[in-house]
This record gives C-alpha cells, structure tokens and sequence, in this order.
C-alpha cells in the first residue's frame, strides 16, 4: 500500500516537473546576483574561459583566474579590470547608499596546471587564505591532442585525460568541503556536445568528455541524496565553438548552414544565463537536444545512418590531418 | 547535379532510418547467422574472476582456439585456467596489470611471441572503490581511471594494429549500464565507465571503415559478483541483479552476430531514454524512488 502511494507521488512529481519546466520557458526566472561572490575559473587564458571572465566582471564578481599560461591569463586580467574601472564608478556615485555600493571587485590570477594534484591543491589553499571562500567554481580547462589513437603518444591521451576530466577531482576537492559546510556554491563543468556523443578519430577526447559529464552528474545526484539543495550544478555542453580549438573540422557540406559553429560569445551568454537562474543543464544549439534525444531511442545502425547523412562520423578527419601536417606544432593547444 | 544528389540523400534519410530500425526489430525475432569462432585467439582482461572467467569459458565452449587470461592475482587466473584446459581447450595467463601502460605493452609482446596473434580482446579488467567524492581516498580514485579507463587505451594501442593488418579481429568492451546513467557514490566508477563507453563509441564509428575489425560494447545492469558485493537495489523483483554467466553468454553471442551495443536488462532502454527527455528533477524523483540514491548505502566490495 505504502508503495502505491509513493509511486504515485514520485508520478505527480515528475508531471508537476513538466510543468515548472514549462513555466520557466514562459516566466523567465530571474537571474541570481554574483555581486561580490568568488568565483574561480579554471583555463581563464583563452577561449571560453575568458569570455566566462568578463561575463561575472560585468557582474561585479571577485574573479580568481587559473592558467597554465602567465601570460594569457594577465591579459584577461587585464580585460577584466578594464571592465571593472568602466563600470564601477557610475554606479558607486549614483546611488549614494554607502561602503556597499564603493566594494571594489577584484580579479587574482595564479599559474595552475589543473592536471597536476599537488599544483590545483596548493594553488586552492593560496586562493582560500588569499582570496576567501570560493562560491563558483568553472571547471572549463580542456585541451585536445588532435592526433588518431594509435598515431597518438601515449603521454598526451593521459594528459587529455587528467586536464579535461581527473582535473574535476582535484579541484572539486579542493573547493567542496567549505562549500559543504556554508551549504552555498556552484560547481560548473563546461564539457562539450561530445560528452553527450561521440565521433570517430577523437577518442581520447570524447572519453575525457564523457568522463566529466559522469562526474557531474554523480556528484549532483551525491549532492541531492545529501539534501545539500544550496550548492547547485550545471552542465553546459556547448557544440564546435569557433575558437580555433578543431581548427579545420567540418560537417557535410550542405548540412552546414543547420549546424554553424557557434560563436563563443553566443555560447557563454546562454551558459551564463543557465548558471545564474540555476538551470542543470543547457546545450548550445538547442538542436543538440534533439540529437541526444534521438541516440537515445534509435538502433545503432539508424545512429550511423544518421551521423553519415549529417557527416558527422567524420568531421573531425579534416581536424586531425591539418594537426598532422601544421609543423609548428607543440603538441596540446590549451582552449575552449 | 549536386542538388539532386543532395535530394536524394534527404528522400532516401528517413527510408533508411526506418529500414534500420525495421532490421534491428527483425534481428530481434529471426536467428541470425553467427560467425564461427574456431580460428580465433580471445584475450581476456581481469579474467581470473568475475564476469571474465565466465566469459573465458564461453568463449572456450563456443570453440575459441586459445584462451589468454590476464588478470593482476595469479592465484584465480591459475584456477580458471585450469578449469579450461580441461575442457580442452589451449589456455595461457599472463600476470599484468592493465593500469600499468609499461606492463601492459611488455605482456603484449610476451603474448605474442608464445601464444601468437590475439584477434579477439576482452577489455573486462575493473575495478570499483564505491565512496563519495568527498570520501574517495585520491590515489584510488586515480587507480580507478587508470584500470578501467587508460587500460582500455593500451591494451588497444598493443592489439589493434595486428587485428587491422590481418582485417580479422573483434574488440569487445564490457562496460556498465551506470556509464549512461550514473549514480551517488560510485563516482570513481561512474567518471571511468562514461569515459570508457565513449572511447568504445568512437572507435566503433572509426573501424566501421575497416573490414574485418568490429567492436560489441556490453552495457549489464548490476552483476551478481563479489565485486559489487553488498549493493542493494530497491525492486530486487523488478530488477533482479544479472548472473555472471548470463552476461557471458549474451556478450559471446554479440560477438557472433557482430552486435555493437548491447543493454542488459533491454529495460534499462527505458532509462536511459528517460533521462534524455525528463527535466532534472524529475529525474532525481525516479531515482530516489528507484532507491539508487541508497543501494551503494551497504556496498561492500571486494573484501
């Protein structure tokens, strides 16, 4: 009996679910404020990660910057105090409030190897007794080796590996325990649509990506099963961003035009609007929904019909063989 | 001329959707041809216990030519491999560790130069630590990843090549259904097994060009072995756990048939598909009420 009731509690949920769902895409929620709030972005150098920067800037949240590269990650920096200096004044003077109003945003930058345990550890610690309690945390490092499996040296699967996925472990580790205790945080992984999918020839990206996408979703359900509803999770999983990082990899032809690479700006202003009103998940183009959605329900055979006729099985081909022929290459290109 | 082909392409996409889906439901009904196993050496991964040694004497019953057993204990590799010989068939275990990419490349060499060409390779080897991540010990959430993930690289990099030269082989990976749907305190599990079905996925897509060289992932549902011992899932009857020598036998028959994904039970389908259409929370419902928030509560593990 006891049973019967549950299950048709947990039934009226999931519609009731349907129907939040539904009333958000006609409500928009409002988006929380991050004024003031420390907020650490793994790979702020480039790519996403800088454009994620100057988005909480703008919001006047405390940045803490984390690279491999000194000097990429000076430059956002840089970019981000322009921000800063833009904006604060008007607003201090116009509302004469007071000391709130004069909080000064700052941004911190550290040289951090994601990949290494001990580097995200001590860097972490630095932050905490430097900076203060973390709330956001943006794991978006990635980098891509760009070479077929068995032409791929084996130190640079590991290292996608460690900076795209075990990379999560450390930092997540690092930085959960005080948001545990505050029940108050936001852990963001940025994965990529092949986290959701996969293709030929990248496998070691793909398996970092999925990787993450594991990660995230165990430790959210970890999170709900510990009823510790204040620290809140999304996934962004955002399709062949135009930053340069699959320079070269193209679909068919004539399905182009349906799947334009996405602008990164476009890509982090969706990103952003899901962090700030807590939404789990969000895919850049929305079609990328129908696309999971379809994996889901078809036969394998009808799978590989269907990335054949969107050339998708191979649109990384192109990618790797120009990665073969650049001769300036130094291996990894850090990104996206 | 361009836009007819492309014509073409969009009239005939949807008609080869429907065939596909058609044949997968015939496939379901008819018995297929199977390929015969008899010039075939099986090399399999973590096969000392568990779902490996059953896999290792289907495969010897289902008249593979020789048997190797890798596996890091040498006490059950020895056990299992005398149990086959007395069936008949040639049988060898090798002691490797397949986190171990310096050990793996080794015994790969030793493999082939004693017992020859391997042209089926097993990646069953896995391991769990089953904690939260908050009390995951560091170097065993590592050791996970490099087990069941990294693993799976090197033992492709050293038997791949062969298998594409000869155009003969089949790569098989015995994956878990918590790779497409993870649950709480698994997380070392989870991470590893999502990224080892990827791996499988895009290698699959990338040898459908090689002729010859297939690939079967196998998706089984909790599995009635000492590695998950002591986890508990709330409908026992709706869901009971597998049998090792169930999912063995499923898995050789995909190999025969040449079937490159395999879900068992086919009712996790239906959760697999859920989570593609329900909005988080709902999910969360399901799975509180499905009771996998709860059932790593008594995990034991291998003690």
């Amino acid at each position: 009996m006891n049973i019967v009731v549950e299950f048709f509690v947990v039934s009226f949920k999931v519609m009731w679910s349907f129907v939040l769902a539904g009333a958000k895409w006609l409500i928009k929620p409002e988006e929380k404020s991050v004024e003031g709030q420390v907020c650490v972005i793994t790979g702020g150098g480039s790519g996403l990660g800088r454009l994620f920067a100057a988005e909480f800037a703008r919001r006047r949240a405390t940045l803490v910057l984390w690279d491999v590269n000194r000097r990429a990650n000076e430059e956002t920096a840089e970019l981000v105090r322009d921000i800063y200096r833009e904006m604060v004044p008007p607003k201090g003077f116009r509302n004469s409030v007071g000391e709130l109003q004069l909080f000064q945003p700052q941004v911190y930058t550290y040289v951090c190897d994601v990949s290494k345990r001990e580097s995200v550890y001590s860097t972490a610690e630095k932050v905490r007794r430097e900076v203060g309690n973390v709330t956001f945390l943006i794991n978006n490092a990635g980098v891509v080796s760009g070479h077929h499996l068995l032409e791929c040296p084996d130190e640079l699967i590991e290292k996608t590996m460690m900076v795209n996925c075990h990379a999560h472990f450390w930092t997540t580790k690092a930085f959960l325990p005080k948001m545990l205790e505050l029940n108050q945080g936001h852990i963001v992984t940025v994965a990529s649509s092949l986290g959701l999918f996969s293709t030929a020839g990248v496998e070691d990206y793909c398996a970092s990506k999925f990787g993450a996408i594991g990660f995230h979703e165990s430790l959210s359900h970890e999170l709900k099963a510990a009823s510790k509803d204040g620290i809140k999770m999304t996934l962004v999983c955002p399709f062949l961003v135009d930053t340069g990082m699959f320079k070269g990899c193209k679909i068919r032809k004539e399905m182009a035009p349906f799947f334009p690479p996405l602008k990164a700006e476009y890509c982090v202003e969706r990103a952003m609007r899901a962090i700030l009103t807590d939404q789990p998940m969000v895919c850049t183009p929305r079609t990328m929904y129908v696309v999971t959605f379809m994996k889901t329900v078809l036969p394998f055979d009808a799978i590989v019909c269907m990335y054949r006729f969107l050339g998708a099985d191979k649109c990384m081909y192109p990618f790797l063989a120009q990665r073969k022929e650049s001769t300036n290459n130094n291996g990894m290109k850090p990104g996206m | 001329m361009m836009d007819t082909k492309l014509l073409g392409c969009v009239v005939l996409f949807p008609i080869q959707i429907l065939f596909c889906i058609l044949k997968a439901t015939v496939r379901l009904l008819v018995p297929l041809k199977r390929k015969d196993l008899v010039a075939d050496v099986v090399l399999i991964t973590g096969g000392g216990r568990g779902i490996g040694r059953h896999l290792a004497k289907e495969f010897a019953k289902q008249g593979a030519r020789k048997v190797i057993l890798w596996g890091r204990t040498e006490k059950c590799l020895r056990e299992t491999c005398e149990e086959i010989a007395m069936t008949g068939t040639e049988c060898h275990y090798f002691v490797c560790d397949v986190g171990n990419r310096e050990e793996v490349y080794q015994q790969a060499k030793v493999v082939r130069e004693k017992v020859g060409d391997v042209t089926i390779l097993v990646n069953n080897a896995a391991v769990v630590h089953g904690k939260t991540l908050m009390k995951s010990d560091d170097d065993a959430l590592l050791k996970t990843q490099h087990i069941n993930t990294l693993g799976q690289f090197w033992t492709m990099k050293a038997f791949l090549p062969r298998m594409l030269e000869l155009c003969h082989g089949h790569v098989v990976c015995i994956n878990s259904i918590l790779s497409l749907s993870s649950i709480p305190g698994a997380i070392d599990y989870c991470t590893s097994k999502a990224s080892a079905y990827a791996f499988m996925e895009s290698l699959t897509l990338g040898l459908l060009d090689c002729p010859g060289v297939d690939c079967t992932t196998v998706l089984p549902f909790h599995t009635d072995t000492e590695m998950f011992q002591g986890m508990r899932v709330r409908f026992p009857h709706l869901f009971p756990p597998l049998h090792p020598e169930v999912v063995a036998q499923r898995t050789v028959d995909a190999v025969r048939t040449n079937t490159a994904f395999v879900v068992l039970p086919w009712t996790m389908h239906l959760l697999v598909i859920l989570k593609s259409l329900l909005p988080q929370c709902a999910l969360e419902e399901i799975h509180k009420f499905a009771g996998s928030y709860t059932c790593m509560n008594t995990f034991k593990g291998r003690t």
